[in-house]
């Protein structure tokens, strides 16, 4: 490892941890102010450090990059440092936001909404509910105090610590490969990436379905042709086009933006063709899961025997069913 | 620290890189949060918050090398994440009806000695 880089990462790191250890411990506003200070100007050193690899690039400037990362990264923080458990669900909700704004800047539309909808929607409400349940104060006057143990964490110089190891790891791992990793794709790459994949998902029912729809309404029921490798679509510079025949007249067809596949149909598709089993399994793992809580969450009720026998619609076998007020097990 | 402030143009484009670093400063931020908080609920957000780190990472990874899998992946995340605080959730509420508190140190005799 880069002895120079690895230090680079650790002084960051220092800082950074010592900023999370002061955020978890203070008490006054002002610590908490130049602990927040300390920790932006940490993390936007690392980040300017990943920036260091020679890379050509003539995109603009991504803002939004920059601005959803702080949002995400201070709101976990408040989010863990919060004391009433209930605004650090809140702020996890902010998190499952900004980390889906950067969902849809990676161009992945359909998990971004998906991130939305299941997370926000329904995993932060289940916790939500729980909170509220558990938060009712038993006795009137303690509810205004917040508990010990959300006040007080437990072990944050080790916890920091800990942390500290493993971010200076990481970070000095990702300076280190910088150099090897993809560099960012331009919209034309993407554009040919999906239609290539696109191509793989056309069956010859489709196939000829989607001939007919790109194709100019003067050439219908022209025929579609594969080129040597079999692939329907082709590519000349940034252009993708197909060949279509009738007889021995060869027409080139180019491709419009509006026909390309979206985010959902190639992320459904690969879902569908490379991971079947995992599918099922997934489903498999929820129903599960839908068992588990329901049999861990219910109530214990003790029935004795005839109390079982009469909800199942038999008749009641010993004496003391006679005698209502001997009966030994509780009434549901 | 100097080539720190020589770098300042280096804010351009967005690599792969910065993102995987959201995604691990995200991650260890979790990880700080489970040791430090002690409220039952909080910890297991704070795995949630960890998921979501992961998540950023398999995303990124699926836009620059152009390979769906990765949005797949995060499909099974969510999935795991949901059953995950489904149980969780369960055991929460079984253990807080048989001790009243949410503490986890209220529980720290399950160990051994």
């Amino acid at each position: 490892m880069d002895p120079k880089l690895f230090l680079t990462a650790s002084v960051i790191c220092i800082f950074a941890s010592v900023a999370m250890w002061m955020l978890v411990k203070a008490n006054t506003r002002a610590a908490k102010g130049i602990a927040a200070i300390v920790g932006i100007a940490a993390f936007l050193g690392l980040l300017s450090n990943v920036g260091m690899s020679q890379i050509e690039s003539t995109q603009k400037p991504e803002v939004f990059f920059y601005l959803f990362s702080l949002i995400a990264i201070a709101c976990s923080v408040m989010m863990i440092t919060s004391a009433k458990p209930v605004y650090s669900a809140l702020y996890f909700v902010m998190v499952v936001l900004s980390s889906a704004s950067l969902f849809l800047l990676l161009q992945a539309e359909f998990m971004a909404f998906a991130l939305i909808i299941v997370y926000a929607g329904a995993i932060l409400i289940t916790y939500m509910f729980v909170l509220m349940l558990a938060q009712q104060a038993s006795d009137p006057e303690m509810e205004q105090e917040q508990a010990e143990y959300d006040v007080n964490p437990r072990e944050p110089a080790a916890a920091c610590i800990v942390g500290f190891v493993m971010l200076t790891l990481l970070s000095s791992m990702i300076f280190q490969s910088m150099s090897d990793m993809p560099t960012p794709p331009s919209a034309s790459d993407s554009r040919i990436a999906a239609w290539q994949t696109f191509d793989s998902m056309l069956g010859s029912k489709q196939e000829i379905a989607f001939v007919q729809r790109v194709i100019p309404a003067e050439n219908a029921g022209w025929n579609g042709v594969h080129d040597d490798d079999g692939n329907l679509i082709r590519f000349e510079g940034d252009e993708a086009y197909i060949q279509i025949a009738q007889g021995e007249e060869t027409l080139r067809v180019v491709l419009e933006d509006r026909f390309a596949p979206s985010n959902v149909e190639l992320v459904g598709f690969d879902l569908i063709a490379k991971f079947p089993v995992s599918l099922e399994l997934a489903g498999v793992i929820l129903l599960m899961a839908m068992f588990g809580a329901v049999i861990l969450a219910r109530r214990q009720i003790e029935l004795s025997e005839d109390e079982v026998r009469e909800a199942a619609g038999m008749a009641r076998i010993s004496f003391e069913a006679l005698e209502p007020d001997s009966n030994g097990g509780e009434s549901p | 620290m100097m080539h720190l402030l020589a770098q300042t143009d280096s804010f351009g484009s967005v690599e792969l890189g910065h993102y995987l670093m959201t995604s691990s400063v995200l991650f260890v931020i979790g990880l700080i949060g489970f040791l430090t908080r002690r409220n039952m609920i909080v910890m297991f957000l704070c795995t949630e918050l960890m998921f979501q780190a992961a998540a950023i990472a398999m995303i990124a990874f699926s836009r620059f090398h152009h390979d769906l899998s990765g949005q797949v992946f995060v499909i099974f995340i969510l999935t795991i994440a949901a059953a995950e605080a489904a149980l969780a959730l369960s055991l929460v509420v079984l253990l807080y009806r048989r001790k009243e508190t949410l503490s986890a140190e209220a529980w720290s005799e399950l160990r051994e000695t």
